[in-house]
């Protein structure tokens, strides 16, 4: 039983190392691996909307930082393409 | 930016800025520093304002742009983070939801999807538009 559990945990530590080595490579180096599942992880997600859904909407501030709009405003006669993102 | 100017005519588009990506203090890629693009996570709306500002400005962004506020609504609702195309057809549904970016971010499928409503443009080189803040971190 203890030879099991050594094992075990032998091969569950290899294949930790394995998926960070990998990790690593994907995301430039081991620090950044690490950065990213600090930073990086907790907020990514697959995402819950598919085609066919109702598009949510949201309220959202124009550049001048005053006037707020509604996502939704912006959809009407055409389709609206919407690209989320930062500049960094 | 190239799928913004191919299809203004036909359709509508917004940009949303969102929570920084690669922020100074959380994980600044190398790359933000060779290209000099160097901010902390805002803390505030005003800091947020200030750099969805500096974007627009340094880049001459032309396309219209919303800036997500402190609750992050918007992407949460979207699950934007980091980068995400979605196209809202004239229902208010959704007609086409992108990957998460970056590795299944691609304008490329937003830009079939217009190709299939309004047409293809032509052009010379390759079809697939980046926007001006996706960079090649390689």
């Amino acid at each position: 039983m203890r030879t099991i559990a050594i094992w075990s945990s032998g091969i569950l530590g290899i294949l930790l190392l394995a998926g960070f080595v990998a990790l690593s490579v994907m995301a430039g180096g081991p620090k950044d691996a690490l950065y990213m599942l600090r930073y990086a992880l907790p907020h990514m997600h697959r995402g819950k909307l598919h085609p066919g859904d109702d598009a949510p909407d949201a309220r959202l501030l124009a550049l001048n930082g005053k006037d707020y709009f509604h996502l939704r405003e912006r959809a009407g006669a055409r389709p609206l393409m919407v690209v989320f993102g930062s500049y960094t | 930016m190239k799928i913004y100017n191919d299809y203004k005519d036909h359709a509508d588009f917004l940009t949303v800025y969102v929570r920084e990506a690669h922020p100074t203090d959380e994980w600044q890629m190398k790359s933000n520093v060779k290209e000099d693009v160097c901010y902390a996570q805002p803390k505030t709306l005003e800091q947020r304002i200030a750099i969805a500002n500096d974007f627009v400005q340094r880049l001459k962004y032309p396309v219209p742009f919303g800036i997500d506020d402190m609750t992050n609504a918007a992407n949460d609702a979207y699950s934007a983070w980091p980068e995400r195309i979605y196209i809202i057809d004239e229902h208010g549904r959704i007609a086409y939801a992108g990957g998460m970016g970056p590795f299944n971010y691609h304008p490329d499928e937003a830009r079939q999807w217009l190709a299939s409503r309004f047409g293809e443009v032509a052009h010379p080189d390759a079809p697939e538009a980046t926007p001006a803040y996706r960079r090649d971190d390689g």
